[in-house]
């Protein structure tokens, strides 16, 4: 045995072997199954040795993971937006109601008899009865003119009867407002009210709401590719020299993309991390505000969160984004560095 | 083991570094390659090493016509090779025994045989305390038998070296040589390129020699 460890012996065979063998072919010191435990090794050891690469300049990796975040977080709250919005007006829908208003005057007798008509349409699901007087109350409750209507003496709100149509008969304009046309020849009916056009406003402005977020979203994505295309150009530059001896030693491309793949990588989950959590925290900011808002209006509407699947897909999509960032600027920049 | 046939090198611009080379080294050979700066030793060198391709010619390593060489090939090609730059190119960011792993981790090595490597090759060189430093607090010398380091330390068949003194004291280009030998010594094909004639002299190993591109190999 020399000093170096391997007898001459030994080397020469190895020599003969390599002269059989040919050149360029895996080395025969390196078994297959040994290939895949090192490139499965390489895989950990580049996966942490990025991560850890992200906290030696951690001011610079921040501002990349809070631009991505930005960008991810931007589209993610329209989307809980319009999601509670949609939400809400389904709340709406499903109860739509037609409010039959009778005269002022009529006799209770009367009222009772129109009750029992309508009851008696097919196309009427449920019929609810609020009393004048218990119409005065609810608007001296809500509306704050308590006082004013006091000083009128007499009750100026009429009875009224509230409808719901037929499940069936919801989505259907046309028979709503057929519905609407009969109830109207009814004697003894003041006014009957329906409030559909608003809703269907709604829906198109909802829907309006959802190709915004598509094309705020697709931009903002395009936006994150070349924020992380950009930074793994700078690491890729900043590392030139390192690459340039890799490669002269024999590493190949993938080895040499690898680090940066995971870097991008990185940066695309910790953005997604952090843009869900920007979203949660402003949801809890704004929940109360939205409580309040909410019970003026009468409603149970309350902001859709993201919850941890929210979480989920925003580091898949983050991951996702951060990776092909970092595949464009690889492909583009290190097939270029040759020595 | 290295065989190059009516090699010519000719650069864009129409600069003619190398006209028709012919040179052949058996495995265990050890050669200089001298000739005045500009006369087409680095040339030579990247032509083995695949950093340039010959503009006419062919050459042969190890039985293997290089022209054949797919681009996805290179790599694996080159593990074969151990190279020594006159400028070491080493890293600055990691340590001695990293520097030197660098051949085994882009070959895949297991991490266990990486550390009884790099340690025998740190041996070799005399630089066994040092593995943990980093190569930016040692001398020119000692940063100099690290790339050596690196390029035995998955013991190649060839070893090439460019200038790989040009910034040394005499006695420790000496010692370097003397390094240089011992891997001859053990079957590798070792070629250097220097302009360093007075080392050549005294080493009384084959020279060959380049003048504007042409070679001209010497009687031993």
């Amino acid at each position: 045995m020399n000093r170096f460890g391997r007898s001459r012996a030994s080397v020469v065979k190895a020599a003969k072997t390599v002269k059989e063998g040919p050149v360029g072919a895996v080395q025969s010191t390196v078994r297959f199954s040994e290939r895949i435990e090192s490139w499965w090794r390489n895989h950990r050891s580049n996966a942490r040795e990025s991560l850890l690469r992200l906290t030696v300049e951690p001011v610079q990796s921040l501002m990349t993971i809070l631009v991505i975040a930005i960008a991810m977080a931007l589209p993610a709250a329209l989307i809980v937006a319009v999601s509670s919005l949609q939400q809400l007006s389904g709340n709406w829908q499903n109860s739509a109601r037609i409010s039959v208003f009778m005269h002022v005057d009529a006799a209770p007798d009367v009222v009772q008899r129109l009750q029992d008509t309508v009851r008696a349409m097919p196309q009427i699901e449920q019929v609810t009865y609020i009393s004048p007087q218990a119409a005065l109350e609810e608007f001296q409750l809500a509306s704050g003119f308590g006082e004013a209507l006091s000083l009128l003496g007499t009750n100026p709100l009429p009875a009224v009867l509230l409808l719901s149509p037929r499940a069936d008969l919801i989505n259907d304009i046309s028979g709503l407002s057929a519905l609407v046309d009969d109830l109207e020849q009814i004697s003894g009916i003041d006014g009957v009210q329906l409030d559909m056009q608003w809703l269907q406003r709604m829906q198109h402005i909802l829907e309006m709401g959802q190709r915004v977020v598509i094309l705020v979203g697709f931009t903002l994505a395009l936006g994150v590719l070349l924020v992380v295309g950009n930074t793994i150009r700078l690491a890729i530059e900043s590392r030139r020299s390192e690459i340039l001896v890799v490669k002269l030693v024999g590493g190949t491309n993938a080895f040499v993309r690898r680090p940066f793949l995971y870097t991008g990588l990185w940066y695309g989950l910790f953005g997604g991390m952090v843009a869900w959590a920007g979203v949660v925290l402003g949801g809890f900011w704004l929940a109360s505000t939205v409580a309040v808002l909410a019970n003026l209006y009468q409603s149970d509407f309350a902001l859709v969160g993201l919850d941890f699947r929210g979480l989920l897909v925003m580091m898949i999509l983050g991951g996702t984004l951060g990776l092909l960032g970092a595949a464009l600027a690889v492909g583009r920049h290190i097939a270029r560095i040759e020595p | 083991m290295i065989r190059f046939d009516n090699v010519s090198k000719r650069y864009e611009g129409g600069f003619e570094a190398l006209k028709g080379v012919n040179l052949a080294m058996d495995a265990g050979e050890m050669a200089f390659l001298t000739g005045h700066s500009g006369a087409g030793k680095s040339t030579l060198l990247k032509l083995i090493m695949l950093m340039e391709r010959p503009s006419r010619g062919q050459l042969l390593i190890n039985g293997k016509n290089l022209s054949r060489l797919h681009r996805s090939q290179i790599a694996y090609y080159r593990r074969h090779l151990g190279v020594v730059f006159q400028d070491h190119q080493l890293l600055f960011d990691r340590s001695v025994f990293d520097n030197i792993a660098l051949p085994l981790l882009v070959s895949g090595y297991q991490q266990r045989d990486i550390g009884r490597r790099v340690r025998a090759a740190l041996d070799k060189v005399g630089l066994l305390n040092k593995e943990k430093s980093n190569p930016m607090q040692l001398s020119g010398g000692e940063q100099q038998r690290v790339g050596i380091a690196r390029a035995v330390v998955h013991k190649p068949r060839i070893l090439l070296a460019d200038e790989p003194t040009g910034n040394l004291d005499p006695q420790l280009s000496a010692e370097i040589m003397a390094l240089f030998r011992d891997f001859c010594g053990v079957g590798v094909t070792v070629l250097i390129a220097t302009h360093d004639i007075d080392l050549v002299g005294r080493m009384g190993e084959r020279v060959v020699t380049l003048n504007n591109g042409v070679l001209t190999t010497e009687p031993q």
